[in-house]
């Protein structure tokens, strides 16, 4: 597989939760593109959707409308979905696990979506760089034949 | 995956209202889903059956307006139970050690005999 044989799509959007369906439904086309299959498409779906809320609601505190880019890469190897936002400094991999849940005792909503995202993926990764968090989503299935085939 | 909304319906079996889910529960539609959800709770049903065997997934964002929905009906005396959570919708439960929090059946119709 050669360097070149990966394929990228940028989404920039605003921090309300409606705009998240841009997102997705990017996501999805990929996915059709590349008979990506069902389960770790949808568990790549489930995760930027836990991070990508995660950002529209808590990256900004100022009540104005912010820009934030969602870069989506296919490799062989699988896909990686990097999050790049200028706001509140988040590192997901230090973020605490949810409590466990108490029998007989309702868990507190929230704290939840972190947790689920980083079972969901092979990897994440964080780093703050230039005043803004730059997180990775990667998960890993061969697509090696289907990303060479788009390349022809 | 070609479906990317959440399709709510609605239907009634004796006293119990049945709400069925199909295609994803995610942070853009959830709060639809718990308006619903919460909206029958308050209109006085007493038995509310939600069935995800049509779901496709489901994101904290679902887990979280379930969890609302169930305080609501709590503090209404209504029964909120779900059912054909399977697969991996329900892995997704698991995951959220969810699976003890909520009332959940097998099936509707088992479902329906236990609200009977």
């Amino acid at each position: 597989m050669g360097r070149s044989m990966t394929r990228t799509v940028e989404i920039r959007l605003r921090n309300s939760l409606s705009e998240i369906g841009a997102a997705r439904d990017a996501l999805d086309g990929l996915g059709n593109e590349f008979s990506m299959p069902m389960k770790p498409l949808m568990q790549l779906q489930i995760a930027l959707d836990e991070v990508v809320s995660n950002v529209v609601k808590y990256s900004w505190q100022d009540g104005a409308e912010h820009e934030f880019l969602v870069r989506i890469t296919v490799h062989p190897a699988g896909v990686d979905v990097e999050i790049l936002d200028d706001g509140l400094a988040f590192d997901p991999l230090v973020a605490p696990a949810p409590s466990p849940p108490v029998p007989g005792q309702r868990p507190p909503p929230g704290g939840l979506g972190i947790h689920m995202a980083k079972k969901l993926l092979d990897d994440v990764k964080y780093e703050r760089t230039g005043g803004r968090n730059h997180t990775t989503l990667c998960k890993r299935f061969d697509l090696g034949a289907a990303v060479g085939r788009s390349e022809k | 995956m070609n479906t990317s909304a959440l399709t709510i319906g609605q239907t009634r079996a004796g006293d119990v209202c049945v709400v069925t889910l199909s295609g994803r529960i995610d942070s853009t539609n959830a709060n639809e889903m718990m308006e619903q959800l919460t909206r029958l709770i308050s209109s006085g049903e007493k038995s509310i059956l939600v069935d995800f065997g049509a779901v496709l997934y489901l994101t904290s964002a679902a887990f979280r307006a379930l969890l609302v929905a169930t305080d609501e009906a709590e503090r209404s005396a209504a029964k909120f139970v779900l059912c054909s959570v399977a697969g991996h919708v329900r892995e997704l439960f698991e995951m959220g050690g969810l699976l003890e929090v909520f009332t959940i059946h097998n099936s509707r119709d088992e479902a329906l005999k236990q609200l009977g």
